[in-house]
């Protein structure tokens, strides 16, 4: 279950990218498993940089990988 | 389990070690019969401190010898982030523990104690920052 409020299509991507493993994306990346999976669940947002890279790595744009869901944010950072 | 989070469990089991050997060697009897030093509690400390370097560098050599190709990885952004998040809760322990041992030598005025409180703050707050790593890495 996604704890942050980026969704993500990194798994449909891998899957559409001949079963594209973690480690494989991940060394494409240049980060490790364990941070793909992190990813994948949503439980840690990644750098512009590192998402970026995600993008490059499956050939897609950035908003195909990422999408922000506006309804999961807090009061804290709902724009004033 | 990843080569960082197996790193942070060998550093966290070899610092718990050192700490509770450092402090129990300070209750050993190191005099003779004759009342003769056979090793001062300094000594014995330094030789405790010696084993705990020995002891982490042979456990990091064996697991990274179990996963060679993560353990030259460099760390990525999460695990460096996992690390700052961790330091800084190990930063307000040691805060905490400081001021509880400045608390102690007005209690008690002696240097000793002082010193004693001191190194005993450093060793939980190293404890708590490398606990606060493992749940962190253990959360994903």
């Amino acid at each position: 279950m996604s704890s942050l409020p980026i969704d993500n299509n990194i798994r449909r991507l891998r899957f559409e990218h001949g079963e594209m493993t973690q480690q494989g994306l991940a060394e494409q990346v240049g980060v490790t498993r364990q941070t793909i999976n992190a990813i994948e669940l949503g439980k840690y947002s990644p750098s512009l940089d590192v998402a970026f890279r995600i993008a490059a790595a499956f050939g897609v744009r950035l908003e195909d990988v990422f999408q922000h869901d506006g309804s999961a944010q807090d009061s804290r950072s709902s724009p004033r | 389990m990843s080569f960082r989070e197996k790193s942070a469990w060998v550093s966290f089991a070899c610092l718990l070690l050192f700490t509770l050997g450092v402090f129990h060697s300070q209750h050993v009897h190191t005099h003779d019969a004759q009342g003769n030093d056979l090793i001062t509690p300094l000594h014995l400390a330094l030789a405790i401190f010696v084993g705990f370097i020995v002891l982490q560098v042979v456990l990091h050599v064996i697991i990274a010898v179990q996963s060679p190709k993560d353990a030259r990885t460099p760390k990525d952004e999460r695990e460096r982030f996992i690390e700052l998040r961790a330091a800084r809760i190990g930063f307000y322990a040691v805060v905490v523990g400081e001021l509880i041992a400045m608390g102690a030598y007005h209690a008690h005025g002696r240097i000793n104690t002082m010193m004693w409180s001191v190194l005993f703050a450093i060793l939980v707050a190293w404890l708590i920052k490398l606990g606060s790593e493992i749940v962190f890495y253990r959360r994903g």
